[in-house]
């Protein structure tokens, strides 16, 4: 009897074994392939969720047609499904919402869509009272998303002008407050003050991290409850609730709306669109000198007034309050300022709201981009930047330095600087490749003639040469007087320390095409236009005939190369 | 049974459990890789391809295959189909339209650092050799396991020939032992394939990245992908796009198999023993039926 025991026992502690053993080879980690649920055209629709109470949803989410019903509680108005408060409609839904925990929720939902359509029936055809005839299965994975409204400045401008007309003065503070956070009375917090407007977004916008004292008004607004989407719906609707009588029985149906795709259009205007609508006047200044104190650098006259027509929002370069650069960021960095100092403020090269980070944006337009895709930026590799470029922008005067004259090529010896240049790195195989030189610096000289802040920043010729001949040895080259050749730097074969060092031939490819492809040009795209072929077999690449050649060169760079 | 027996049984299974535990997949697998930092590959820079075919060219001359026409105007109507390599072609250039404009991809051997087609071969054909190259030899036997278990369709069979061989990529591997370059490499005129140690391009391939973040998705194909190869590519437009696969996953593929295959002795030896131990244990023995037998007499 023990024995047997003892046999059980042990095929169980093998079938454990064994068990354990399989289940460690098949818990190998697999990938996971997400699939992408459809999205339907919002028109006035709206997906209900809730999934921040609800969580992972039982039954499918409704698709609630807001347009419908409208159309339905036109007498009625707004107030038959949302509550008022101090004469203000709340767009909250339902009504009569107490807790905020799931079945609550759940019943106040139910109970509003329900007994109301359970009431009209009695009238008249209305919806659903059936779960499935609002939470269809089809509908699970339904995406029903509004593009995000914009009131930019064309906006703007109308909503400022129309109202002076019908008010009979300027009132900003139908719109704009500011939230005074010392106030003691909660009631009084909401002020206005001419001259401080600013966007709605530095405090309503819940999801952006934000410096420590907006933070504290992004915190109260948070408490209500009044994110941007709630915010704004609240205050627009109700005013173009007020007004929209009065248009309607003039018959203008168009020029108030409350329908969600009229705001919701999902198109928005321009940088060009916008640059001829008056920009928000708020006392500012049209051309502030900056200036630093304890500063090395020169202080910048700015022209706020152009560049104010170069944006689409104050809040691309004013990305937290309308105020000055140098009231958060200082020269050490302040905790205001996120710790980034004033320096890097203005300069840093990738930035949306620094003066560089926006001007690198420029330069990649395609007819900058041709040259200014090799050129580093010069906020990135500062070797050694020039005085003249830094003193372009860095006057310490309170004026800008003058507009320069338009370059032009008159002036050039046309002994040195070619008309045509051959280039012969590929002769074994093709005609020599004709380059037209001066053509070219002609192209380049109407491009920057063109462009306002082209001309500005390129302040003379030579900087237009250094589009091709970039950080070209200058002075070596001068005191010589060889031309600024590619192959003074560039060697044929592979550089046997730096395999990454660009070649001459790869250096040729790269420059030119890179270029004409920046550049959108359809020219010089394919290999025949600069490569004609030689008569007879062109077919074999002669690098490898001569192979004793490459293995020359080749067996030091990986000998030498090699790990020990 | 004896006291004898049970103790051979016993003792067979506990040896059997105990080469079993050793064998399991995590800590064998630590071993077999040998350390990548030594391995030689090719950073392939998709921005800087410009679909000319002189690698194709420069690899058929090296290799002895038939050496294709890349004139261009032969290259707009072949590009416009996407191809794949074969017998006779190692590395092919594809042409994809993406969001920003043609995108030409060089396609040929990934050289995974943990390759299947080794780790599926019978004979030991297929090798990874210390420096990084994938290669293959003489002493196939033409079960073409390797084309199966490649997960970027690479190997291919001579399938028109009377002694058929697999044909790839080998990164030119003699030319590397004579210290040359790859002929891809050596013949490129835009420098779109860099050669150097999988450690060198890896560094290479981020420090361009990160000096253009706007040019390069941060993403290097290859870097982790099945356990990491030895030809990275960069890209300006997501992988799928160009043709890569995305869902490849980074464990390296002979992971998924040898946990399976250590598992066959394992459960070879233990089964048999399980199931002796239930019949034991369930079968009546002579003297229990004798003695009950007895009883009943009585």
């Amino acid at each position: 009897m023990n024995r047997k025991l003892i046999f059980f026992l042990v095929s169980i502690a093998y079938l454990i074994l064994i068990s354990y053993g399989l289940y460690s080879v098949y818990t190998v980690e697999a990938t996971l392939r997400v699939k992408e649920p459809p999205k339907i055209k919002p028109e006035n629709k709206i997906a209900i969720a809730r999934t921040e109470i609800f969580g992972k949803l039982e039954r499918p989410q409704v698709i609630f047609n807001h347009g419908k019903h409208e159309e339905a509680y036109k007498t009625e108005g707004c107030t038959a499904c949302h509550p008022e408060k101090d004469g203000q409609v709340i767009f909250d839904f339902p009504m009569n919402l107490k807790k905020r925990d799931k079945t609550s929720v759940m019943n106040a939902y139910h109970d509003a869509c329900i007994e109301c359509h359970k009431k009209s029936a009695k009238k008249e055809k209305t919806g659903p009272v059936n779960c499935g005839d609002c939470h269809k299965e089809q509908e699970r994975d339904l995406i029903v998303k509004h593009p995000k409204a914009e009131f930019d400045f064309y906006v703007h401008d109308k909503h400022v002008k129309k109202l002076k007309e019908k008010l009979g003065k300027d009132d900003c503070g139908l719109c704009h407050h500011s939230y005074d956070i010392e106030e003691e009375d909660e009631a009084l917090r909401l002020v206005y003050e001419p001259g401080t407007e600013e966007s709605c977004y530095y405090c309503h916008d819940l999801e952006k991290k934000r410096g420590p004292e907006l933070k504290a008004i992004q915190n109260a607004a948070a408490q209500k409850g009044l994110s941007m989407r709630r915010a704004s719906h609240q205050q627009c609707l109700n005013c173009h609730l007020k007004y929209q009588d009065e248009y309607l029985k003039k018959g203008d149906k168009e020029a108030v709306p409350t329908d969600c795709s009229k705001c919701h259009t999902g198109k928005y205007k321009t940088v060009a669109e916008l640059e001829k609508v008056p920009r928000p006047d708020r006392d500012q200044k049209d051309k502030p000198f900056i200036n630093i104190e304890n500063s090395k650098m020169k202080g910048v006259t700015f022209d706020h007034k152009t560049h104010e027509t170069y944006s689409r929002t104050c809040r691309s370069c004013h990305h937290e309050t309308l105020n000055a650069c140098n009231t958060c960021h200082s020269l050490t960095g302040k905790p205001e300022g996120n710790g980034i100092n004033i320096a890097a403020a203005y300069h840093h090269a990738f930035s949306e709201h620094s003066c560089a980070g926006c001007h690198n944006k420029k330069k990649e337009d395609k007819k900058c981009a041709g040259c200014h895709h090799l050129i580093p930026a010069m906020d990135l590799e500062t070797m050694n930047p020039k005085k003249e470029t830094c003193a372009i922008c860095h006057t310490g005067k309170k004026d800008q330095l003058p507009m320069p004259k338009p370059l032009s090529t008159a002036g050039l010896n046309q002994q040195k600087v070619k008309k045509e240049v051959e280039i012969k790195i590929l002769e074994k195989e093709f005609e020599p490749s004709k380059f037209p030189h001066m053509d070219i610096i002609n192209e380049l000289v109407k491009i920057s003639n063109d462009s306002k802040m082209a001309t500005y920043f390129h302040r003379n010729l030579q900087t237009l040469c250094e589009g091709c001949h970039h950080r070209s040895a200058a002075e070596a080259e001068a005191q010589k007087d060889t031309p600024p050749n590619c192959k003074n730097c560039h060697m044929t074969a592979y550089d046997r320390q730096n395999l990454n060092k660009t070649t001459l031939l790869s250096a040729y490819h790269r420059q030119c095409l890179g270029c004409h492809e920046k550049m959108e040009l359809e020219k010089g795209r394919k290999c025949t236009e600069c490569h004609k072929a030689k008569p007879g077999d062109s077919q074999k690449i002669i690098t490898m005939r001569n192979e004793k050649v490459v293995k020359q060169n080749t067996s030091i760079i990986i000998n030498e190369w090699r790990p020990e | 049974m004896d006291r004898r027996n049970f103790l051979k049984i016993l003792g067979s299974g506990v040896a059997g459990a105990a080469t079993g535990n050793l064998l399991t997949p995590g800590r064998t697998l630590a071993k077999e890789t040998p350390s990548a930092k030594e391995f030689y590959g090719i950073l392939v820079d998709t921005t800087r391809c410009i679909g000319c075919r002189r690698c194709e060219l420069g690899c058929a001359e090296v290799n002895g295959l038939p050496v294709p026409d890349i004139s261009e105007s032969k290259n707009e109507n072949l590009l416009k189909t996407i191809r794949k390599t074969s017998d006779t072609q190692y590395t092919i250039i594809n042409r994809y339209e993406t969001e920003k404009g043609k995108i030409f991809v060089p396609k040929r051997c990934m050289h995974c650092n943990q390759p299947g087609c080794v780790a599926a071969c019978l004979v030991k054909a297929m090798r990874k050799r210390p420096s990084g190259q994938v290669t293959w030899d003489l002493n196939c036997i033409g079960c073409r396991l390797c084309m199966i278990s490649c997960p970027f369709d690479i190997p291919k069979f001579e399938y028109n020939k009377a002694i058929p061989r697999i044909q790839k990529c080998n990164l030119c591997y003699d030319r590397y032992n004579n210290g040359v370059l790859p002929a891809c490499v050596e013949v490129c005129p835009t420098q779109a394939l860099m050669f150097g140690s999988r450690k060198q391009i890896l560094e290479e391939g981020k420090r361009r990245i990160a000096a253009n973040p706007d040019k390069y998705i941060e993403h290097i194909y290859g870097e982790y992908e099945v356990g990491g190869t030895s030809h990275l590519y960069l890209s300006s437009v997501p992988f799928e796009q160009i043709g890569f696969r995305k869902d490849l996953g980074t464990v390296a593929y002979p992971k998924y198999s040898t946990g399976f295959l250590y598992a066959v002795p394992f459960i070879f030896v233990l089964w048999p023993i399980v199931m002796l131990g239930i019949n034991r244990a369930t079968k009546k023995s002579k003297e229990d039926e004798e003695h009950h037998e007895e009883k009943e007499k009585h």
